[in-house]
């Protein structure tokens, strides 16, 4: 009785576990291209640091009275085209977790629909090529919380700088590094290997 | 690319067979020349900024060794240690020439500006000359009288001028600092060029819509 409902379950999650393993690789380019503009932002920083340790008058440079406003506007402009483009990153960050959200929520939903006719033999029976649904549904909410949780400590970090707190602003890329949580991507990874056969039979 | 005052038409044609005479060809002509001398600038501040960059860390990695230097000889004799610093001199020396070799090609660059800032006021005097102080009375191109191109090579020559200055003075303290604070400075000031103006690159391109380099 419960046999079409669990044909377009199975074909929900095949759909859910599709848009992972896109989203995932639309997730990793840009993270991997973000490194780079961090690293910048830190280094920016700690360019205006040395700015603010060096009392300019007392150097050679005293000769040019408005270097120190002139290079500080230069710098802060540099942050801003850097934060910028972090910020245009950050979009397809969003709009990679939104793809896995909706997916996971629209593939629950059709379960929550359905477990009137779906019976705990139903939800956990498996083979050697299907995982049991239950399993399935498991691992699609470990990935979207995966990346729900990333993306916002990631843009609480870009959120809480500020351009007159330097400190910050130099901890930022090792802060961005802390963040990574490379068992918690290899974990998605496998979850797409555990369910390639699952993904082929149709 | 049909225009529909007459000005327009008039410099669109001439820009198809390049019939620009006088004043006009001087100016149009003169703005090329600002936009090539302001490309070889990025370029000779790119140059110059991988030479200081790597003085410095050489000044820095020196300067730790010496630290060590100091602290093993106190320990123990050092054998290596006094080939190291003459080693580094050398290489220092051949460094700290190339940065000059590169401040010298920007000295040029500035004072090919210099020359186009000069004809710019020759051309303007010119007309004063032969239309009076207001100047001649329909533009020569779309919209710009003589006196705005005046004071824009003006205003880009006075940029370049005092931002060669910095990099003068960069050159000749960058290899004696001793503070990597300083040496920072020196870099992002290199690098950031504080006395260029982000709307410089505004104004040449305005001098080339307005000279028809750039189409309108």
């Amino acid at each position: 009785m419960s046999k079409p409902t669990v044909a377009s379950l199975h074909q929900a999650l095949r759909k859910s576990f599709k848009s992972l393993e896109n989203n995932q690789k639309v997730w990793k380019s840009a993270l991997v291209e973000c490194s780079p503009l961090m690293e910048s932002l830190g280094n920016l920083a700690e360019q205006s640091r040395a700015l603010s340790n060096v009392q300019i008058s007392n150097t050679p440079l005293r000769d040019f009275p408005d270097l120190e406003d002139r290079l500080r506007f230069k710098l802060l402009q540099a942050t801003d085209t850097v934060l910028g483009k972090l910020n245009e990153k950050m979009s397809s960050l969003q709009s990679a977790r939104d793809a896995i959200s909706n997916q996971v929520c629209a593939v629950l939903q059709l379960y929550e629909q359905n477990t009137d006719s779906l019976d705990v033999l139903t939800v956990t029976e498996r083979s050697a090529t299907t995982p049991s649904i239950a399993d399935m549904l498991e691992w699609l909410q470990d990935a979207e919380r995966h990346y729900r949780q990333q993306f916002l400590r990631r843009k609480t970090l870009l959120q809480m700088l500020r351009a007159d707190n330097l400190s910050l602003l130099e901890s930022a890329p090792k802060r961005w590094k802390t963040l990574e949580s490379p068992s918690a991507e290899d974990c998605i990874t496998d979850t797409i290997y555990k369910v390639s056969f699952f993904m082929e039979s149709q | 690319m049909d225009g529909v005052s007459g000005d327009i038409m008039v410099t669109s044609t001439n820009r198809k067979c390049s019939a620009v005479t006088g004043s006009a060809r001087k100016i149009k002509d003169n703005a090329a020349d600002w936009h090539n001398l302001m490309l070889r600038w990025e370029k000779l501040n790119e140059d110059g900024f991988n030479v200081a960059a790597y003085i410095v860390n050489m000044r820095l990695s020196q300067n730790s060794q010496l630290q060590l230097v100091d602290q093993s000889s106190s320990l123990s004799s050092a054998s290596a240690a006094p080939a190291a610093p003459a080693v580094g001199a050398a290489e220092l020396q051949d460094e700290c020439c190339k940065l000059q070799d590169v401040v010298d090609k920007m000295v040029t660059v500035v004072k090919k500006m210099e020359q186009l800032m000069t004809s710019q006021r020759g051309i303007q005097d010119l007309e004063e000359f032969q239309f009076g102080p207001e100047g001649r009375k329909c533009p020569l191109f779309h919209t710009w009288n003589t006196k705005q191109f005046k004071l824009l090579s003006g205003v880009l020559w006075e940029a370049f001028s005092q931002e060669l200055k910095l990099k003068q003075t960069i050159l000749q303290e960058l290899a004696h600092t001793e503070t990597s604070d300083l040496c920072m400075v020196y870099l992002s000031c290199w690098l950031h060029q504080p006395f260029i103006p982000p709307q410089i690159r505004l104004t040449l391109e305005s001098v080339l819509l307005e000279t028809g380099h750039r189409p309108l």
